[in-house]
């Protein structure tokens, strides 16, 4: 099946050409037809003897037969390229007509020793270009026998011999013996030599065009792997859970090389005991027996220290240690790769066919592209929950001390520990307010760093931001009330869904619209603004007449822990991390800020989001 | 008018329950004090508090909210009142429901949260008014 599609391809890959040279054959035509007319019309300038009317007459009927040609082709262009039969015969038909025709024109020309013989040599050359060497070599035979029987003819009485024209030294125009005989040797071998050229070069050309399209088909089947392997990379990239990241891979790695089954076993950490992290397309039996002790194993022993194995039949050799559930599950050959990232061996990595000898080395060499990128993303994985792991655990081991430290000087400054001084308090004041901003520190660091994990891992899908925003509406409301500000919405309604995900979209509108409020004196105006610019644009806008920001520092906005020197005097809180978090979601939502800024006067942040 | 009262704190910082401790002595209550979840169901069963103030993390990340689960699950202990003190009162409640369904079931099972750090005044306004509501009904 696949083998008779295969060929049908590569059938339509040389039949498309017989469609192009069809019209191609038409088009010279045109010009031939031209030149005949004018080279006819000059002869018989120069030789009056010339049958110029029958001669005339061959060529407009050659123009008229290549205006029916024309009219054929354009209903035969709508035909499939495999419906080859119609132009075989078109161009059969015009191979044909030309011989005819060009018969014709020799015969009133001066008969065999016309020079417009020469020009049957171009219609065999066509034959061989658009035909099968067999019909161009039984077009050279019919030539041969067309200029026999013509010479027979002249011989003859039959036809009235025509004028002798053009008669040079060289050419005897005789029809005697032996002048006849020379020129019949001569015609004959041009004519078979044109046919076997012909055919011989376009035979090595096709050969040439099959290896081609050999060589593209490869590249297509490689191209369609890579592409597959890409996107298993991506899905895996996204994966936020090390379980569902090895069954993603399992999955797709099964998929990718058409197999049955797939598994990833991991080392304990003691790097004895490999054991089944995730399978695909396994029985629950075959993966609970599973274990494997690697000292009494030398086949995952070998694979752990970085060599490869490709089985080709499991019946031939005696590797397993349970062979009998192998057969027993069905499978007939495998490869089995070390999962490892530079050195460091995580486990192994294996693929299961049902038939035998399946894998290929090209197979192995794939597997094992896709084994790297496995275990590198396995790893990546794994250090960055590490990493937040890490950050958690440190946040959390900060803030307890942070919280009684606080706790107690709240006690002791409110007098629960007995009466203290104003000094004192004053001092304690400061004290909590320092602590204050400590937290928020700690907070935000926190927050940053689970936040940057989730932007990367969001998984992007259309979104309502009209329905975001409005749930927003009333916590600012408020907010800004009890501030003394006056604050809009305008928020415009039937707005496109855009490309985000709710969780960023709030964070995006939050940090904006609670900075608007922190930065603007009372009496101020916050402005919010959400509205479609364009067919694949929403915009959303801040605006204040709030403090502003310095022109020196709106290019360092957005770098972390940075806050303008106006900033921190108004609000002695604040990390100056918000802002790269809004930089970070928009990057993730592949849409931009732009800010425009007066001191003292108000900033305005624009973002454009893209729309679905 | 609260003397009397006796309010159990749970929470494995000492110099937090400390602090917590002479808050809530300042006013006379009668305080006990356990540092994890397990002594401190030991200390209710002893004797029933009025109030439990009971922090959240602790040895595991859940164990406040899992002894807070389990004593609303108890006939006994169900009408007690808990004040549970975190460092993200803000942030539980906004994604509570739902990323805390599967502890929690259907609703909270506690009264009130207060914020870490504590807050003298916060936490003695609260603690009245639980004790008064309780006291009412």
């Amino acid at each position: 099946m696949e083998l008779g599609y295969e060929l049908v391809k590569e059938q339509l890959f040389f039949r498309k050409e017989l469609r192009e040279r069809v019209y191609w054959f038409i088009q010279l035509r045109w010009i031939a037809v031209g030149v005949a007319l004018l080279g006819s019309w000059a002869a018989f300038f120069f030789e009056p003897k010339l049958p110029i009317f029958p001669i005339t007459i061959i060529i407009l009927f050659i123009l008229l037969y290549n205006i029916v040609f024309f009219f054929i082709w354009l209903r035969l262009k709508s035909f499939k390229p495999y419906e080859v039969r119609s132009f075989t015969i078109f161009a059969h038909t015009q191979i044909t007509l030309d011989l005819i025709a060009l018969y014709l024109v020799i015969y009133f020309s001066g008969g065999i020793y016309s020079p417009v013989l020469i020009f049957v040599i171009f219609h065999i050359i066509l034959a061989g270009i658009l035909l099968s060497p067999v019909s161009c070599f039984v077009y050279a035979i019919l030539v041969l026998l067309a200029s026999g029987g013509l010479i027979a003819l002249q011989r003859s009485t039959i036809l009235p011999l025509q004028p002798i024209l053009f008669r040079t030294p060289l050419f005897p125009y005789s029809l005697e013996y032996p002048d006849i005989l020379v020129l019949g040797l001569i015609l004959t071998a041009a004519i078979l030599i044109s046919a076997f050229l012909i055919t011989s070069v376009k035979l090595s050309l096709r050969t040439k065009g099959r290896e081609l399209l050999k060589v593209s088909r490869e590249l297509d089947a490689s191209n369609a792997k890579l592409t597959a392997l890409y996107e298993m990379v991506k899905e895996m990239g996204v994966c936020s859970d090390l379980q569902e990241l090895m069954d993603s891979a399992t999955r797709n790695a099964a998929r990718i090389m058409g197999v049955k089954g797939c598994s990833i076993k991991l080392l304990d950490d003691q790097r004895k005991i490999l054991k089944f992290a995730s399978a695909y397309g396994l029985s629950e039996d075959y993966i609970a027996k599973g274990s494997i002790d690697v000292e009494k194993s030398p086949i995952n022993r070998k694979i752990i220290q970085g060599s490869f194995y490709s089985i080709g039949k499991i019946d031939e050799k005696d590797y397993f240690q349970y062979p009998e559930d192998i057969r027993k599950e069905g499978i007939a050959s495998m490869v089995c790769l070390p999962l490892r990232v530079e050195k460091m061996v995580l486990g192994v990595f294996c693929v299961y066919s049902e038939e035998s000898d399946y894998f290929m080395d090209s197979d192995v060499e794939f597997f094992s592209l896709m084994a790297d990128l496995t275990a590198l993303a396995i790893e990546n994985l794994k250090s960055e929950l590490n990493k937040t792991w890490f950050l958690k655990k440190a946040a959390h081991q900060l803030r307890s001390p942070f919280n009684a430290i606080y706790s107690m000087l709240k006690t002791i400054r409110k007098g629960y520990l007995g009466p203290v001084n104003r000094k004192q308090e004053e001092t304690m004041k400061r004290c909590e307010k320092r602590m204050q901003i400590l937290g928020y520190l700690i907070n935000d660091l926190l927050e940053l760093e689970i936040k940057r994990t989730d932007i990367i891992k969001t998984i992007i899908h259309p979104v309502d931001s009209t329905k975001i925003m409005k749930a927003l509406v009333s916590l600012y409301r408020t907010q800004a009330v009890e501030k003394g500000i006056d604050i809009t919405f305008d928020i415009e309604d039937s707005l496109p869904e855009i490309m985000a995900d709710e969780k960023l979209v709030d964070d995006l509108f939050t940090n904006l619209i609670s900075n608007a409020i922190k930065y603007t004196p009372q009496g101020g105006r916050v402005r919010v603004a959400l509205a479609r610019i364009s067919q694949d644009r929403v915009r959303f806008e801040v605006s204040d007449t709030g403090i502003g920001i310095p022109d020196e520092d709106i290019p360092r906005l957005f770098t972390e822990f940075f806050r303008a020197e106006n900033a921190k005097a108004l609000v002695e809180e604040g990390t100056g991390l918000g802002l790269v978090i809004v930089k970070e979601i928009l990057d993730r939502l592949k849409g931009t800020i732009s800010v425009k800024s007066k001191p003292g006067e108000g900033t305005c942040f624009a973002c454009l989001l893209p729309s679905v | 008018m609260s003397t009397g009262k006796d309010i159990l704190i749970i929470d494995d910082d000492r110099d937090l329950v400390n602090s917590i401790r002479i808050v809530l002595e300042s006013k006379d209550y009668n305080v006990r004090v356990a540092y994890n979840g397990k002594e401190g169901f030991g200390k209710i069963e002893e004797k029933t508090p009025d109030l439990i103030v009971l922090d959240v993390m602790m040895a595991t990340d859940t164990e406040g909210f899992d002894l807070a689960f389990k004593l609303k699950n108890n006939p006994k202990y169900q009408g007690t009142p808990i004040v549970m003190i975190t460092a993200f009162p803000k942030k539980m409640a906004e994604e509570g429901p739902d990323k805390f369904q599967h502890i929690l079931g259907e609703s909270w099972p506690v009264s009130h949260f207060l914020e870490k750090p504590i807050d003298p005044e916060e936490l003695l306004s609260t603690v009245e008014d639980i004790l008064r509501e309780a006291n009412r009904v």
